[in-house]
């Protein structure tokens, strides 16, 4: 700790401080304009200047300038306003003032601060800038007219999200903020270049006279998307999202989103929901009545258990107390036929770790990744399933030197990020290089075995996992095997990240038994600093699995309630908050069962392909309509909030689940979260301990910050299967999207609108084929039409097409396999 | 609309194989960058978009930082330059003389302003600051050549001069 006076105040704080964190933290306002607490010190602009008796002489600047014991600063004098206006004047000669129609206006710090040094007039004279605005990308307004050459959006978009859009070009007065060839933005549209510009040049276009920042009422709540949980806080007027608000203050992701977060709201506003409850009459969907459309339900459950049973299938975004009500509500129907996507994909995932860790968890907190050491990344489509644990990774390279290692069968935004080794494997074989890491440890003495079970036995499973006999089947290079085996074992923090979800169903649980495999020997689960990540696709993928939402002994999972419905041998079918048809591996099949089965009852929040299928429709809240909690990829229990009411008569799952359940004649009582959360602790012991109305901002990390294995028992050995072929398909997540509910969503469409085949630039040259051409793949006896898309991160011969789009129809191809050959043409 | 419209994507056919042999003779060397992007400008007169795509793949750096350092050095040209470049002085010694006058006669007489190139690729213009021959002002330089004391039948000359060359 160092002491010092800043303004006449006696201060103590830690001596990596700057003066200028030394006073906001003692609550000494010195303004500020380049600076951001998630950016290094830059110190461009000067209006954070400071007097320090110690220096006398000069100005100071507060932002970049480390305290030291017995410092004497003063932050406010004659000369300092002076230079301060002087700095504000100079912004404001070629800076177009325009604040009546400028979004930022009333939150600009440019405006602020040249309202709170009343620079009234100015000394200097000069040309205004008359740059063009980029109305190219749909996203994000740049108007470079606006811009205080403050450098925080080329900042951001390098040292937080790794992608690099931006760069200062030109010199002099020509100089400003520009993309490569100075044009239209083209990126990943995460926009946090946005929350970090000063001012007005860089905002959201949905947003544009949408709201005056002050009339925007807030609501925080957790992303409804994907397993990381990050805290979006609605800007909210006249009772409809208009924003999501820059908030760094609370919540694990430190205000960083990805586009589904900050641009994928729109689907709660949209004009397709589901208002009214439907039921089918005379082979149409028609509106009926709650009342009618429950007791429909009801009779038809009552029927069918009564016949050959009745299904429940439900998806991972609903809230942890919707999925307890909805486990209860299974067992008043009288069925143990309950499961939810999981049991379709990472069911396998969670059963792998299970036997080898004793855990169905990530063993560590996302906060511990910035201070990694080494990274192994499953997968580059980890960043694509979760951009902002991506976002973290990137900074524990940059701050923290961390060494990325990629296991991948293409590559992607991990493998650019500084100094990543990317260990490229063919097609589905990341298992194998996965056993061939855990091979050389255990060769090369470098494994941990203490208290280890299941040593021996590996050693001999791995035999034929020898560095030489992994290149010969994979392709990657023996000594690259070797060197990233010998990063891992010797981390002292190490991290190991798996992201599953639907369009990852193949050998999901042999790959979670070599990830667990090598995580034991490299010491990993449970030592302080290290984890073992699972990252589920679904914002409360980790609360279904906690809870339980799994058929019971007696019942069917996923699969077996699908094949069965297939061949009529069950009668009803209650699909919730999931489009199987879309997202579930072969379509055909789905359908199948979807039409076979005598009653299907789908609750979802749009009429999805697999509600028009349905005999009654029920519509459900959005998760900005539902109070709740989450709970995210790393444990963390948050609470969810509601902003907006639900369109029309469309109800929470929660509130549905009740009625049901009162028209069945069971006996929930739908009290409210607070005391479902308290119930659920019963069941689900690691809850227990928690009190709902206790989870503060950054939520509740059931098990603690480091989740201690039950158990440390090494799990058998696999080799993924060798496709051969020419060309041979992978699917997987597009960054844009997440599940089928981003293709609802606006802001992801507008950049992502349709799925598309990924091909290297070798494999188009040869075929003659261009980016954006129509082409078609062939494969498992389906033939799909899909745009091209040149990119040099594919190998040749590899291809790969997203899931998530109705019209696509990629899962007819997909039926569950690590990779399909096909044929591709123009 | 914006200017970003207009320049969006113009896809330049061009062999890569010069510059990669750029890149292999210094991708292991660090700050390779600018040595890379003066040797593409060697041998292809200029910097071709393609070559810059390339060069941020294989060195693994933004393509957008190649594109602020080649704007900020006045060395790089993204555009094919002619084989004449003709500096046209604009510095106050030669603006008093009549530089501007200059300018325009060459101007009529290639049908190219400043930073501009003949469709021939033949001649680029460009308009400089003082180049140390206030002495002789207006002066113009024509690759490695001075001509200074121009007048309007003097430039002509110069003009001619250089179109009858190959
Ligand atoms: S939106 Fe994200 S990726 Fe795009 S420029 Fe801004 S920070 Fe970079
Ligand atoms: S666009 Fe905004 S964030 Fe970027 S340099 Fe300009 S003022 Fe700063
Ligand atoms: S989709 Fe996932 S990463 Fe993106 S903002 Fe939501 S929770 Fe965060
Ligand atoms: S805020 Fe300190 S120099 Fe800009
Ligand atoms: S001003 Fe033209 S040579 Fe000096």
């Amino acid at each position: 700790m160092v002491n010092l006076t800043i303004d006449g105040k006696q201060i103590t704080v830690p001596k990596t401080a700057t003066i200028y964190e030394a006073a906001k933290d003692n609550g000494i306002h010195i303004p500020v304009l380049c600076y951001a607490k998630k950016l290094l010190p830059y110190g461009a602009c000067r209006i954070c200047l400071v007097e320090v008796e110690q220096m006398k002489g000069r100005l100071i600047p507060s932002c970049t300038t480390p305290v030291t014991e017995g410092m004497v600063v003063t932050t406010t004098s004659e000369e300092i306003v002076k230079v301060r206006k002087t700095v504000l004047e100079f912004l404001l000669v070629n800076h177009v003032v325009e604040c009546p129609v400028c979004d930022k206006a009333g939150e600009c710090d440019l405006q602020d601060l040249t309202y709170e040094y009343e620079v009234v007039t100015n000394r200097f004279k000069g040309e205004k800038f008359d740059l063009p605005t980029d109305e190219v990308n749909p996203l994000i307004e740049r108007n470079m007219n606006r811009c205080v050459l403050c450098g925080k959006c080329v900042r951001v978009c390098d040292e937080v999200v790794g992608y690099g859009s931006y760069s200062f070009i030109n010199r002099g007065f020509e100089t400003k903020i520009a993309t490569a060839f100075d044009r239209g933005l083209n990126c990943e549209f995460c926009g946090q270049c946005v929350s970090m510009c000063p001012v007005g040049a860089l905002l959201p276009r949905p947003f544009k006279f949408k709201a005056r920042p002050w009339q925007l009422k807030e609501v925080d709540t957790v992303c409804g998307y994907c397993g990381n949980g990050c805290t979006v806080t609605l800007g909210l007027l006249d009772k409809k999202i208009e924003t999501i608000r820059f908030n760094d203050k609370i919540g694990v992701n430190d205000g960083n989103l990805c586009v589904r977060g900050r641009f994928g709201y729109s689907y709660v506003n949209s004009e397709d929901r589901l208002t009214k409850p439907l039921v089918r009459k005379n082979d149409q969907l028609v509106e009926v009545e709650w009342d009618e459309a429950l007791q429909a339900v009801a009779d038809g459950f009552v029927k069918a258990q009564e016949g050959k049973g009745v299904g429940v299938l439900s998806g991972a975004r609903l809230t942890n107390e919707e999925l307890f009500l909805l486990k209860n509500l299974a067992k008043t129907i009288g069925t143990g036929s309950l499961d939810h996507s999981g049991g379709e994909c990472y069911k396998g995932v969670t059963e792998g770790l299970f036997e080898t860790l004793g855990v169905k968890a990530s063993t560590a907190t996302f906060p511990q990744i910035e201070n990694s050491d080494v990274v192994l990344a499953i997968r580059n489509d980890f960043y694509d399933t979760h951009p902002v644990v991506g976002m973290v990774i990137n900074q524990a390279i940059r701050r923290n030197n961390a060494q990325l290692l990629v296991v991948a069968d293409k590559r992607g935004k991990l493998s650019k990020l500084p100094r990543a080794k990317t260990l490229l494997s063919g097609p589905g074989l990341e298992l194998d290089v996965l056993n061939g890491l855990s091979q050389i440890m255990l060769e090369e003495g470098l494994a941990k075995t203490d208290g280890v079970e299941g040593v021996k036995p590996l050693k001999q499973a791995l035999a034929d996992f020898t560095p030489d006999k992994v290149a010969a089947r994979t392709g990657v290079d023996a000594d690259a095997l070797r060197d990233a085996a010998r990063q891992l074992a010797g981390a002292e923090r190490a991290a190991i990240m798996l992201a599953y979800g639907l369009p990852y169903t193949a050998l999901s649980k042999e790959l979670a038994v070599a990830a667990a495999n090598l995580a034991l020997l490299a010491g990993i689960p449970g030592r302080e600093g290290s984890g073992i990540y699972l990252c589920g696709e679904k914002a409360n993928s980790q609360g279904a699995i906690d809870l339980g939402i799994l058929p019971a002994a007696d019942g069917l999972g996923a699969q077996a309630m699908l094949d069965a419905a297939a061949s009529g041998k069950l009668d009803a079918l209650y699909v919730v908050g999931e489009d199987p048809v879309v997202s579930y591996p072969d379509r055909d099949r789905i359908e199948k069962a979807l039409d076979q089965v005598p009653f299907l009852v789908v609750q979802d929040i749009f009429l999805s392909s697999t509600a028009a299928k349905a005999d009654v429709v029920l519509p459900a809240a959005s998760f900005a309509e539902k109070e709740g909690t989450f709970t995210n990829a790393e444990r963390r229990i948050q609470r969810v909030r509601a902003g907006v009411p639900s369109p029309g008569e469309a109800k929470t799952d929660g509130a549905i689940f009740s009625m049901l359940d009162a028209k069945l004649g069971g006996s929930l009582a739908f009290t409210g979260p607070a005391a479902i959360f308290a119930e659920i602790g019963k069941d689900t012991p690691a809850y227990a301990e928690i009190n709902f109305n206790e989870i503060g901002p950054q939520g509740v990390v059931w098990g603690g910050e480091t989740l201690q294995p039950a158990a440390r028992k090494l799990g058998e050995v696999t080799a993924a299967p060798l496709v051969e072929g020419e060309y041979r398909l992978v699917t997987g997540s597009a960054l844009h999207h997440s599940g089928t509910t981003s293709t609802h969503a606006k802001g992801p469409l507008a950049v992502v609108p349709e799925a598309f085949v990924e091909l290297s630039r070798d494999d188009a040259a040869t075929l003659g084929i261009k980016e954006g051409d129509l082409v078609k793949v062939k494969g498992n006896g389906v033939e799909l039409k899909l745009k091209a898309k040149v990119d040099i991160r594919m190998p040749n011969g590899v291809l790969f097409a997203p899931y998530h789009f109705k019209e696509s129809g990629v899962n007819r191809m997909y039926k569950g396999e690590t990779v399909i050959p096909v044929t591709i043409s123009k | 609309m914006s200017e970003a419209v207009e320049t969006q994507v113009q896809e330049e056919e061009i062999d890569l194989t010069g510059a990669n042999e750029v890149i292999d003779k210094y991708i292991d060397m660090p700050g390779s960058l600018m040595p890379v992007l003066q040797g593409i400008q060697e041998f292809y007169g200029y910097i071709p978009e393609p070559t810059v795509h390339l060069t941020a793949e294989r060195l693994n750096i933004y393509t957008s930082q190649i594109y602020g350092v080649l704007t900020f050095y006045s060395q790089f040209h993204m555009k094919p330059r002619g084989k004449y470049i003709i500096r046209v002085c604009m510095g106050t010694a030669c603006h008093v003389k009549g530089a501007v006058r200059i300018g325009d006669t060459i101007e009529n007489r290639l049908g190219i302003g400043h930073a501009e190139t003949t469709e021939d690729l033949k001649f680029t213009v460009e308009h400089v600051a003082c180049i140390g021959a206030c002495g002789m002002a207006p002066v113009i330089m024509v690759n490695e050549g001075t001509y200074g004391s121009l007048t309007v039948q003097k430039t002509d000359e110069v003009i001619d001069k250089y179109k009858n060359m190959d």
